[in-house]
């Protein structure tokens, strides 16, 4: 049965792409639940076979698998390399052995810091996230960390109100290093359902526009919190291929039906 | 020593108010029907520590925790009705927090029996401000700076295993997140197991065990003893599907009130569970078992 695929792709699709290309062959690939874990099993099915898929309940994998619901399941843990605890997983990062990390963000500032836990007064919110996770041990740990979230101004703000996985701090260099966070980590990368941005002497700058989505220049300034530095090489963000909107497609395709039928069961 | 008890008199026994209590199984395998067993026999101003617990938001909705060692939980009160109803009632515990490999390694350092333990992550960040058990220390070697959590000593610690037997000696496998070292941490140890086996069983693939039995005080065998977690070899997991349901007033107020406090115990608990989720609810839960190759730890000497 040959099937037309819809070339047709939103912001979630482009951020599973562009996220999936910072993911090297034989890499070690840090990876929590939802975008990210699209991601990584993207790369593994186009450009990066040989990548090391590392979760943090002590998952360590090279293997396929289905797309799961949650980062630790019969799923992710059924023929992996190797089972462990949280323990072995962050002492391989700890040593300098995680090439990657991805985390998600309540809100992210200028510099790269990643607020997880509170909006507003600690003592008092305004509104609470469920706090660091593993996310804090990952920009801490891993080479390269991609932060990927929904971007608005409101979780765009020039500084965290509550620095949960500091980035850059007020990027002036060799702050991480001062403290006794490992050398050569920290974020290189910003996924939003906007644009992707790199990190230039700790200061988050723009690279790409997901144009493709209908965004622009304009609409990504609206909704950063700061006078937003944007590369002099600033492109479009290069949209998914068809080969990859494809495999996309069928990646996702058996958690939806998962989610379909336990939808039905509840109703 | 023969340790099994059933599992009212194990929590009754050495779960007592005030206690520090470490749960293990970070979304595999937790020991839920335990947890439920402390809600049945409401002992309170309990402190609990472990990572991405379940069981956790319904001891929280019921009032029953003062203090919370944690590195995530979910505390938006529009999103988990627990949250809302612990705040109404005035038992909105506190929360301490750190990260996931914060709390792995203040309970490394527990297992350890030394003080502190020199960690690299964490340092910086504004939960320094907020507990006061991570400190940026020097490096006594080096001189240079480097992150440090203070040990967690748990009262009493509870397990959920695949097998034990009737002397403690307990075996797990799959995911471990945080289970050998809270569980080896604490002071006083519980295990539940899926089945209890013959000591023979344990000792022929004794590198599973998790926690000698001399460590262990009770042993509880309480079949699908984790569920609504899934656990390795066992059966599958349905843990959306609880919070689900218990995500309103009402269905909160159901589940509690028929499922728990109407249960004299975990075994009526999966017979009530049927009838609101029918029949063949846990017969969809259940697996094909795949076996490992066998290896090969037994010896006897050639002739």
């Amino acid at each position: 049965m040959s099937q037309q695929i819809s070339l047709d792709y939103d912001a979630n699709d482009q951020m599973i792409v562009s996220a999936a290309h910072l993911i090297r062959n034989n890499e070690a690939a840090y990876i929590g639940v939802g975008l990210p874990m699209a991601a990584a099993l993207l790369a593994k099915r186009t450009h990066a076979p040989d990548s090391v898929i590392v979760i943090e309940n002590g998952i360590i994998r090279t293997g396929e698998f289905e797309l799961p619901a949650g980062t630790d399941t019969l799923g992710t843990q059924y023929q992996a390399d190797k089972l462990a605890g949280l323990s072995y997983i962050s002492y391989l990062g700890e040593a300098g052995f995680i090439n990657l990390g991805f985390i998600g963000a309540g809100q992210i500032d200028r510099y790269g810091n990643v607020n997880d836990t509170v909006i507003g007064d600690y003592r008092n919110p305004v509104h609470r996230f469920p706090g660091s996770g593993g996310a804090n041990d990952v920009v801490c740990f891993c080479q390269r960390t991609c932060i990927m979230l929904n971007q608005s101004k409101r979780r765009f703000p020039e500084r965290v109100d509550f620095n949960t996985c500091p980035g850059y701090f007020d990027g002036k260099p060799g702050q991480r290093e001062a403290l006794g966070i490992r050398k050569g980590t920290g974020p290189v990368a910003v996924v939003t359902d906007l644009g992707c941005y790199e990190f230039e002497k700790g200061e988050m700058v723009l690279v790409s526009v997901h144009t493709g989505c209908g965004v622009t220049v304009e609409k990504v300034k609206a909704e950063t919190g700061w006078d937003l530095k944007i590369s002099p090489q600033l492109k479009d963000t290069p949209p998914p291929t068809a080969e990859e909107l494809a495999i996309l497609r069928a990646t996702t395709a058996p958690l939806i039906a998962r989610r379909r039928r336990t939808d039905m069961e509840t109703k | 020593m023969n340790k099994v008890v059933s599992m009212h008199d194990a929590i009754s026994k050495y779960v007592k108010s005030g206690n520090l209590v470490f749960f293990g199984g970070m979304q595999h395998g937790e020991p839920f029907a335990a947890a439920m067993e402390i809600l049945r026999q409401r002992i309170d101003h309990l402190q609990t520590v472990g990572c991405l617990l379940t069981s956790l938001s319904l001891l929280i909705g019921e009032g029953r925790v003062d203090k919370v060692y944690t590195g995530y939980h979910g505390q938006d009160f529009n999103r988990a009705y627990w949250m809302a109803r612990a705040k109404a009632m005035g038992t909105y515990p506190i929360f301490v927090e750190y990260s996931h490999f914060g709390i792995a390694q203040a309970l490394m350092a527990g297992q350890m029996g030394i003080g502190f333990i020199p960690v690299r992550s964490q340092s910086g960040s504004d939960m320094l401000k907020y507990n006061p058990n991570i400190k940026v220390i020097d490096d006594p070697f080096t001189g240079e700076k480097t992150g440090a959590v203070k040990a967690i000593v748990p009262d009493v610690g509870i397990l959920h295993v695949q097998r034990c037997d009737v002397e403690g000696n307990a075996q797990r496998w799959g995911t471990l997140g945080v289970d050998a070292e809270g569980i080896n941490a604490s002071r006083t140890v519980i295990i539940t197991t899926e089945k209890i086996v013959d000591s023979d069983v344990i000792r022929r693939d004794p590198n599973l065990t998790i926690i000698p039995g001399y460590r262990v005080s009770a042993v509880v065998e309480q079949p699908w003893g984790a569920h609504p977690m899934h656990l390795a070899g066992c059966y599958l997991g349905d843990w959306p599907g609880l919070l689900a349901e218990l995500g309103s007033e009402d269905g909160y107020d159901t589940f509690m009130n028929s499922c728990i406090y109407g249960t004299k115990d975990w075994n009526e608990f999966i017979e009530i569970r049927k009838a609101f989720r029918g029949e063949d609810y846990f017969q969809r839960l259940e697996i094909k078992k795949i076996p490992s190759d066998p290896i090969y730890h037994g010896f006897e000497e050639l002739e």
